[in-house]
């Protein structure tokens, strides 16, 4: 008897090891032997025949080689388990290097991205944006801002005119104008005016009919040509970096007094000189001034109360700068393979 | 306005590099544009004697040159040149020089003989060809005989001298002369100025009011008319001096005459003229308006027919030139010129513009007029310009000034003190400093704490306290004023809602994968045709531009679909198949034309899409895009700007594939268009495959936007799914349909989703099968199975009722 439970114990042993290639394969196996009609519960059911005294002796041993095979099948199962796994793993393999799949994603124009930067920085400034049309008055284009017709000055910008009296705006400084007038005498302003503005030049890697421009305008009382100083230096910073040079020429505007070009030091060479700054390290970004009192007077505010900052810059060219294009009409091509870069 | 350092020299005295006075005379607000080096390149470029010349065994053009350039040993040089001979002395590129040509020289081989340098023409050295004979100019620039061998180049041309071109500004027409900038560097550098003493000796004898008549007829527009008269003039060239300082000045020598008077502009700010007084009728010249038809002969021998608003001095007979623009060819100075009329006036700029720009003449001297000349000047210049002819021993002078000066100008006086300045600078500057500047700059100042600053008659542009705050400010120095940030309440940066509204719409239609577009306002009438616009619109009524660029489009837009789909056919001329694009911007609609207000600016949003629905990739498909992919977009926008419970229908619109064109509208205003590009428009636009447009009007869409989002809580109970295939007439419109089940589905109806559209042979001719999955859910309780079928045959028999629907099979 013990003989024959040995021997069964070997066969099972061999049947695990050899036979059992896969999973229902072993379950086969398992059937076989530990089953409900397999040959150790058969061994087990027929221990009646055995000598009663022996009986406890042969199920002990019944029960220890079970036991064993029930280990020897456990331990293949996970030996399996795992090659399925592993088996299952390699075949899924896929080339990565394949590209991915990518939404068609749209953009906004650079031009845009550029106005959003720009007005931010305003906003944590406590600006807020004003609006005025683009075809305008002669008035607020031009004789509220100090330039009254045949000033020379006015041949800075050769406009497109509609009528004698109207035209497309050539600068967006007449939204100072509109803003003051619409305001109460003296009331404070901090605001910019961003918008599209037109000028009689040909289209080139630089000039372009229609471009962008921020109008910028601060009034109250005891505004200096210091805080003119600070306020633009705190935007340049926060535009082009805080290591970025600042600086502040004496010019001419017909609308401020004094009047201040500003320029930074060049973003291509950093002040070492290139072609872009044209080997001075410097470019003139900003036009600036304090507000002219014929400005202020004009639009019902009091000079002797109140004082103010106004500043002018293109979105173009501060565009250009920061992702180094150099030809102005990319902007207004509006080629896909362009505009899908941003 | 340009002028040398040389010239400078003459009055001033300062150490500093003509570098360093362009950058501290920019900084002082008195731009420098450009520093022009004449000797640029001439570096190792040195007179060299030809001593012998002997023809290339090799070539037929070339000659071997031994050239002695003052070493010990001649140098051999190989010339292709033809106008060389023995014993001329010619500048010599050396090895090593960089011409300013480019032309770098270098050792090399001609014909196989050894070459060691090169003999240089004018234009190869840079030097303006515009006096050189057509000989002189292809040939080599032979020296006169005399010129020392061996020396550098640029001293024996005259080319030692430094050239600053200024970009001034509008204000500083002092600026426009070598005196206003001699001023300048006299603040800046602490130096005194040794100006040119003037002094001119009279004959006596003739006095000048006797032999001319000066007259006014125009105060305002001329203020101040002098003259002086020149006797037994000899014209002629003028001396070496005075042709180089004008040459650095940018300005030609004509003859002694002519170029005294061009000398004294540079120099003093103040244009003059010269008239043949032989050749003046009556002797008299007036200021006066020219008759309406007045032939104006000028000196550029055009003749123009006056319209009767330009300026002009006349004789008795005619006018004798054009004030302040150009003079008259009868009256020119000539060789045969005896006796000569000075003129130096004062006319009124904006007049002197108006009339040069009308005659398309611009000169020097109407360029100084338009900024405004000083008015005080005109006898200094006049004496100046007598002095140097009458030292070239050139003329005598006859006796006394004819001035006439009808309303001399009382110098402006400004009230100020130097807290006012501070304050509006944000400085801190002493009083004493300001006195100190403002006395340099010519003012005269009086007061002390309360003060009075006289205006010097050159510094029109100086009119008030703020104005000498600019004075102050740039030469304290800009970068000497701290930085601060203005005081003040505390302000919200903010922008309105409309703007708001539209970045909005930006993201969202970007999300869309539509990209932004930026494009100029203008149109023109054969885009209009090619959209088919129809006649009778009011898209017809585009304002036109009365001075266009040339070839341009000469129309303010009125459509934003033209913008769009130029730039689309621009992109797709590039190759740029897959085109997604949308444009935000407003189109200007007049009330009437011409314009007599402003014209509505109406803010437009619109939409292109064309060619593949995904980008190309191994593992995208290649469909292309269709009327849905656009109307779902339009269809996104609406429902993330909260706009909600629109109609959509098919109707019609004049750029738009009739069959596949739908309004969204709000009641019965559009807000919003879809549709395929009309194939008519498209081949007008040479666009060969399907493309879509959507267009809206932005404040329209405002209006009906839903600005506070409201969300609903997820619900707790199961949503309960029921499919609905039905069976309509292909015509029957889908969202009608839909519109039939929501309102019968009852209270638990949620949506009904529809995901299959099918026309083919299963449903017959004329049909179409729509399938539906619908959501019905409550609030409060899982939903019975009772309950949806009620909801279900309502739907059912509301569908059939309405449209005739049977359920599929």
């Amino acid at each position: 008897m013990e003989e024959k439970i040995e021997a069964l114990k070997q066969q099972a042993r061999e049947a695990v090891a050899s036979a059992a290639k896969n999973l229902s394969e072993l379950d086969d196996v398992r059937v076989k032997f530990l089953g409900k009609k397999g040959e150790f519960t058969a061994i087990l059911r027929g221990l009646g025949a055995v000598a009663k005294e022996e009986r406890p002796k042969i199920g002990a041993i019944v029960n220890a080689a079970k036991a064993e095979v029930e280990a020897l099948i456990q331990q293949k199962n996970e030996e399996l388990k795992a090659r399925a796994m592993a088996d299952r793993l390699e075949s899924e393999k896929i080339d990565v290097t394949l590209p991915g799949r990518r939404a068609t994603a749209g953009h906004l124009h650079p031009l845009t991205q550029t106005l959003d930067r720009i007005k931010d920085i305003f906003f944590r400034m406590g600006f807020s944006v004003e609006e005025g049309p683009e075809i305008e008055k002669d008035y607020y284009n031009f004789e509220a801002l100090n330039l009254p017709k045949d000033h020379p000055a006015r041949d800075m910008q050769d406009s497109f005119y509609i009528t004698e009296d109207i035209l497309m705006r050539s600068q967006t400084s007449p939204v100072q104008a509109r803003t003051m007038e619409k305001n109460p005498p003296n009331a404070p302003i901090r605001m910019i005016a961003p918008g599209r503005v037109y000028r009689r030049d040909e289209y080139d890697a630089t000039h372009s009919p229609m471009f962008t421009q921020v109008e910028g305008l601060v009034i109250d009382e005891g505004i200096s040509f210091a805080d003119l100083k600070g306020t633009l230096e705190l935007f340049l910073q926060q535009m082009f970096g805080e290591e970025v040079g600042v600086r502040f020429r004496p010019s001419f505007f017909p609308f401020t007094e004094p009047s201040a070009e500003v320029d930074i030091s060049c973003v291509m060479c950093h002040g070492k000189g290139c072609r872009v700054c044209k080997g001075t390290g410097w470019l003139e970004i900003l036009g600036s001034g304090m507000v002219h009192p014929n400005v202020l007077r004009m639009s019902g505010y009091d000079p002797k109360k109140v004082s103010g900052f106004a500043f002018g810059m293109g979105v173009e060219r501060i565009a250009m700068l920061s992702y180094g294009i150099d030809d102005l009409r990319l902007f207004y091509d509006n080629d896909m393979r362009f505009l899908r870069q941003f | 306005m340009q002028v040398s350092i040389k010239w400078l020299k003459d009055y001033i005295d300062f150490d500093w590099s003509a570098e360093e006075l362009a950058d501290r005379l920019t900084m002082a607000g008195i731009p420098v544009e450009n520093v022009i080096r004449a000797d640029e390149g001439l570096d190792h470029v040195v007179t060299g004697r030809i001593d012998s010349l002997t023809a290339h065994p090799d070539s037929d053009h070339l000659q071997i040159c031994q050239m002695n350039v003052g070493g010990e040993e001649l140098i051999e040089i190989i010339t292709g040149a033809q106008n060389v001979k023995e014993g001329q002395v010619v500048p010599v590129a050396m090895v090593g020089a960089h011409l300013p040509s480019g032309m770098h020289i270098k050792k090399s081989k001609l014909r196989g003989l050894p070459s060691n340098g090169m003999l240089c023409s004018a234009g190869e050295l840079g030097i303006d060809l515009s006096k050189f004979t057509e000989e002189q100019k292809d040939g080599i620039y032979i020296l006169p005989a005399g010129t020392p061998v061996g020396v550098p180049a640029k001293d024996v041309l005259g080319l030692d001298d430094v050239i600053l071109e200024f970009e001034l500004t509008a204000n500083r027409a002092d600026c426009f002369s070598v005196l206003g900038l001699v001023r300048e560097i006299a603040v800046l550098t602490g130096n005194t100025p040794h100006l040119p003493e003037i002094s001119v000796k009279e004959d006596a004898g003739e006095k000048a009011a006797d032999l001319i008549s000066i007259g006014i007829a125009e105060k305002d527009l001329c203020s101040r008319f002098s003259s002086r008269i020149l006797r037994n003039v000899k014209v002629g060239p003028s001396p070496d001096w005075l042709q180089e300082r004008l040459k650095g000045a940018g300005i030609r020598a004509i003859s002694n005459v002519v170029d005294v008077t061009n000398f004294v502009m540079v120099e003093l700010g103040q244009p003059m003229h010269a008239y043949d007084y032989d050749e003046i009728n009556g002797h008299s010249l007036t200021a006066r308006l020219a008759k309406p038809g007045e032939n104006l002969h000028t000196l550029d021998d055009s003749s123009r027919l006056a319209k009767g608003t330009e300026l002009v001095i006349a004789d008795s007979a005619h006018p004798a030139g054009l004030a302040g623009v150009m003079g008259g060819l009868e009256t020119e100075v000539t060789e045969k010129t005896t006796s000569v009329v000075l003129e130096a006036a004062s006319f009124n700029g904006a007049s002197i513009r108006r009339t040069s720009r009308a005659v398309g003449l611009r000169s020097e001297a109407s360029g100084r007029f338009e900024r405004g000349v000083d008015t005080e000047n005109t006898l200094r210049a006049l004496n100046r310009a007598a002095q140097l002819l009458q030292d070239m021993g050139a003329c005598q002078v006859a006796e006394g000034i004819v001035d006439v000066y009808p309303s001399p100008k009382a110098a402006t006086r400004i009230e100020f003190t130097a807290e006012e300045i501070n304050r509006r600078l944000g400085t801190d500057i002493a009083e004493d400093e300001m006195k100190d500047i403002l006395t340099k700059l010519g003012f005269t100042l009086e007061g002390s704490g309360s003060l009075t600053a006289t205006v010097p008659s050159w510094r029109g542009d100086c009119t008030c306290m703020e104005d000498l705050s600019e004075e102050i400010a740039r030469i304290h120095g800009f970068e000497n004023i701290k930085s601060t940030t203005p005081n003040g309440r505390m302000v919200q940066g903010k922008q309105g809602e409309k703007q708001n509204f539209v970045e909005r719409m930006k993201q969202i239609l970007a999300s869309q994968g539509l990209t932004e577009e930026l494009s100029f306002a203008f149109t023109s009438e054969e885009q209009l045709d090619k959209l088919l616009v129809p006649e009778d619109s009011v898209l017809r009524q585009a304002i036109p531009i009365l001075n266009p660029l040339a070839g341009d489009a000469p129309l303010v837009r009125t459509s934003l679909l033209t913008s769009v789909l130029e730039n689309a056919t621009r992109n797709l001329s590039r190759k740029n198949t897959d085109v997604r694009l949308f444009d935000i911007a407003p189109v200007f609609l007049p009330k009437e034309l011409p314009l007599t207000e402003l014209p509505e600016e109406r803010l437009m949003a619109a939409g292109f899409l064309t060619g593949r629905r995904f980008d190309v990739a191994w593992n995208q498909g290649n469909e292309q895009v269709d009327f849905y992919d656009m109307k779902g977009i339009v269809e996104e926008l609406l429902a993330g700007l909260g706009v909600a419970s629109y109609t959509v229908g098919a109707e019609e619109h004049f750029a738009l594939h009739p069959g596949k064109t739908a309004l969204f509208k709000k009641g019965r205003e559009t807000i919003a268009t879809v549709g395929e590009l009309h194939p008519q428009v498209a081949e007008n636009y040479g666009i060969k495959q399907k493309a879509y447009l959507f267009e809206l009007d932005v404040e329209v869409l405002r209006k009906y936007a839903n600005k506070a989002k409201r969300i609903e809580s997820l619900p707790k109970y199961p949503a309960v799914t029921r499919d609905l295939a039905l069976v309509v007439d292909i015509d029957a419109p889908a969202a009608k349909i839909e519109q039939t089940i929501a309102k019968n589905g009852g209270k638990y109806f949620q949506q009904a989703v529809l995901f299959d559209v099918y026309t083919g042979k299963q449903v017959g001719e004329g049909k179409k099968s729509l399938a539906y999955n619908m959501h019905f859910q409550s609030t409060d309780k899982t939903l019975t199975d009772e309950e949806v079928d009620a909801a279900f045959d309502s739907i059912v028999k509301a569908v059939a009722k309405n449209f005739g629907a049977e359920l599929r099979a």
